[in-house]
């Protein structure tokens, strides 16, 4: 069974479809990258898969693990271990990063019907995967995002992600705004949590980060659709070619 | 000019007919607030200052002076530990009430004394003090209060005392005062180099309809710190409308901590005085409004001579479809360059008919000063609450949590570690979220 299984995607915004028919299986341990020209609906793919009560479903299925997620709501794809690292990060002033963070885990914990985690382990666990990504620790007690550079956010957000251990990984332009040496840390990261068990979508504009993030699919995603599905040489490819002859085949 | 026959007002004639309780030392004052009140009478629907409030309830009625003091129930008398360790004076439906009191080992250089223990003959600096800031004339409330008030608590910390306990003085209303009026009364001074900090509380019966009408004074001498805590938090049909002046002299740290959660229907105005060079005047409030609760903060800060600062920082978070004002005013005289004053006042709108006026107002007179003021009302950020939920938190918690963050900004500034804790649990239940263990946040 694939851990997510795209059908048939149609999916509308006030009006206008922005989603007009997406086909895609991933399954666990494999990293699919989907790469395309702003515009075209790459992080509504993002938003609709985590939930996101803006966007209108027309036709198709979202499967998780062989569920249809689509009634969910973002909260229970979120403990069923779905997470999206936001393009945007947003700033939550007042919400301590290491409570916001505390509350997510058992929230998801107690979805799978565990106890609580002790205090003192979990500040532990949040320190390990702090260093991992190099998130300054004063960091962790500043309120979620206030105040934190852009490299800062993203790399808050796969620190996030790499203590939740979520199952299915998207990432929305997370090599946005990012140097070279940010670029590599947060590539780090994602690889760290590379695993059998785990599935990556992994959503950029730029074949860079692909560099670091080595994926084994490669989708082309125009206007609202998958045009061209292919191994990291896809990715290449496009790099040098660019998204043109697909978008004039699109248009 | 033609003869009219005078009408006189309902209290006009129940302060007449009444016994004189208090000693003779306050006689011509009570005297003066009668008058005052025949005077000026209610304020009319179109004074600006009052154009907000919906007096209709108290005008439509009167409201006789709770005649005695009934029997404060337990819970009631539970709460009063919720505030921590303090000096205790306690007034149940505005008589002081000695057994609920404990005024235990007051160090020396404080007092703190309720008025009715003053037979015929108070210190001369209450009497003085008393209707010195407060402006009988032109506050018809203040006028009441200054014509009926049956006691009152006098605290004086004398020069160079430096008093880390908190005195609290706490008003219970009980259903004995139903349909009367009660009228607290504080008169707070601290002579130079003094430290202090004053909670004013007033709690009560849920059921009971009690005009409450509290008028506090305090004033710091130079080189104080002054730090006064009112947590409005009446019973849920109570009308509390009260004032409260603060007056600062050289170097003197004035802080406020305001709270007002409870009554249908509360008005305080709050009138601060900077009068001496590097005064600073600090205060921060919240209110909680629910249902058909009606909350109105409006202030007069004054900045009067050079080299002060003021903040007023001000939140509401309104549920239900309760309806809040605040109405701030930063006054700089012509004098008083080098001002540093900021006034904000944010509301969270979280009842789909609840509305929230928010009217900053700043008349500067003098050309070099630093005066900002900002004023939002909102709702919750929907952005925020999506991004909490795709990490597995809850709609509830996320809102609570979000909640808890905007109003943790005010009570952080709380200066009294037991009423910031308070204020906290208040908070929590206020907002639903009291087993959700989200304590940590703020």
């Amino acid at each position: 069974m694939a851990l997510l299984e795209i059908r048939n995607l149609h999916v509308s915004v006030e009006g206008t479809e922005v989603l007009k028919g997406v086909d895609l299986t991933l399954d666990s341990g494999k990293v699919h990258a989907i790469m395309g020209p702003n515009g075209g609906g790459k992080s509504t793919l993002a938003k609709v898969l985590v939930g996101d009560e803006a966007y209108e479903i027309t036709e198709g299925e979202i499967l998780y693990e062989g569920e249809d997620i689509l009634e969910l709501p973002p909260e229970e794809r979120a403990r069923m271990g779905i997470f999206l690292g936001f393009q945007y990060p947003v700033e939550i002033p007042g919400v301590s990063n290491t409570y916001f963070l505390k509350a997510a885990v058992n929230a998801i914990r107690k979805h799978h019907g565990q106890d609580e985690m002790d205090a003192m382990d979990f500040l532990q666990l949040v320190k390990e995967r702090a260093k991992r990504v190099k998130l300054d620790e004063s960091l962790l007690q500043r309120p979620v995002n206030d105040g934190f550079s852009g490299g800062e956010k993203k790399r808050n957000e796969i620190f996030h992600m790499s203590v939740l251990e979520p199952k299915l990984c998207i990432l929305d332009e997370t090599d946005s705004g990012l140097d070279i040496d940010a670029l590599r840390i947060v590539s780090d990261g994602v690889n760290a949590m590379r695993s059998e068990e785990r599935g990556f979508l992994v959503i950029t504009h730029y074949q860079r980060l692909l560099d670091y993030i080595v994926p084994d699919v490669v989708h082309v995603f125009v206007d609202g659709r998958i045009v061209k599905t292919g191994d990291k040489e896809l990715a290449k490819q496009l790099e040098v070619d660019g998204y043109a002859a697909f978008e004039e085949a699109a248009a | 000019m033609e003869a009219v026959a005078q009408k006189t007002s309902v209290y006009f004639e129940e302060f007449n007919a009444r016994q004189h309780t208090l000693g003779t030392w306050c006689e011509a004052l009570q005297r003066r607030g009668i008058e005052a009140f025949e005077q000026r009478g209610f304020p009319g629907p179109r004074e600006e200052a009052w154009r907000k409030t919906n007096l209709k309830p108290v005008t439509d009625a009167h409201f006789p002076l709770a005649e005695g003091k009934g029997a404060a129930p337990q819970g009631l008398v539970a709460r009063l530990g919720e505030v921590g360790d303090c000096y205790r004076l306690t007034f149940v439906d505005g008589r002081f009430v000695a057994d609920l009191s404990d005024l235990a080992g007051l160090p020396s250089g404080l007092t703190v004394t309720p008025f009715s223990e003053y037979n015929e003959q108070a210190p001369e600096r209450l009497v003085s003090a008393l209707g010195s800031r407060a402006n009988v004339e032109s506050h018809p409330f203040v006028a009441l209060n200054t014509a009926f008030f049956v006691d009152g608590a006098y605290v004086h910390v004398a020069r160079s005392a430096r008093i880390e306990k908190p005195v609290a003085i706490t008003h219970i209303i009980t259903a004995d005062a139903d349909g009367r009026a009660v009228y607290p009364r504080l008169v707070v001074e601290a002579e130079e180099d003094a430290e202090v900090r004053i909670i004013e509380r007033f709690i009560g019966d849920d059921e009971t309809t009690t005009l409450v009408c509290p008028v506090s004074e305090l004033s710091a001498a130079a080189n104080t710190i002054l730090d006064y805590s009112r947590l409005q938090e009446d019973g849920s049909n109570i009308i509390n409308i009260g004032t409260a002046n603060l007056a600062s002299q050289r170097d003197t740290s004035l802080r406020g901590a305001f709270v007002a959660d409870g009554a249908k229907l509360a008005r305080l105005d709050l009138i601060a005085d900077l009068e001496g060079e590097g005064g600073e005047i600090d205060c921060n409030g919240i209110y909680l409004t629910d249902g058909r609760q009606f909350s109105d903060f409006h202030t007069w800060f004054n900045h009067r001579v050079p080299n002060c600062y003021s903040r007023q920082r001000f939140k509401g978070i309104l549920q239900g479809r309760s309806e809040t004002v605040f109405d701030g005013l930063v006054k700089v005289f012509e004098c008083a360059q080098k001002t540093d004053a900021v006034q904000e006042n944010r509301n969270l709108v979280l009842g789909k008919r609840a509305f929230a006026h928010s009217n900053p107002r700043l008349e500067i007179f003098a050309d070099d000063v630093k005066c900002t003021h900002g004023s939002t009302v909102g709702e919750l950020d929907e952005e925020a609450l999506f991004y909490l939920r795709t990490r597995g938190i809850s709609v509830e918690s996320a809102t609570g949590m979000l909640t808890l963050a905007f109003a943790g900004e005010i009570v952080d500034m709380f200066r009294v570690p037991a009423v910031r804790d308070h204020v906290r649990d208040v908070l929590m239940h206020r907002l639903g979220v009291a087993d959700i263990n989200v304590g940590a946040i703020l």
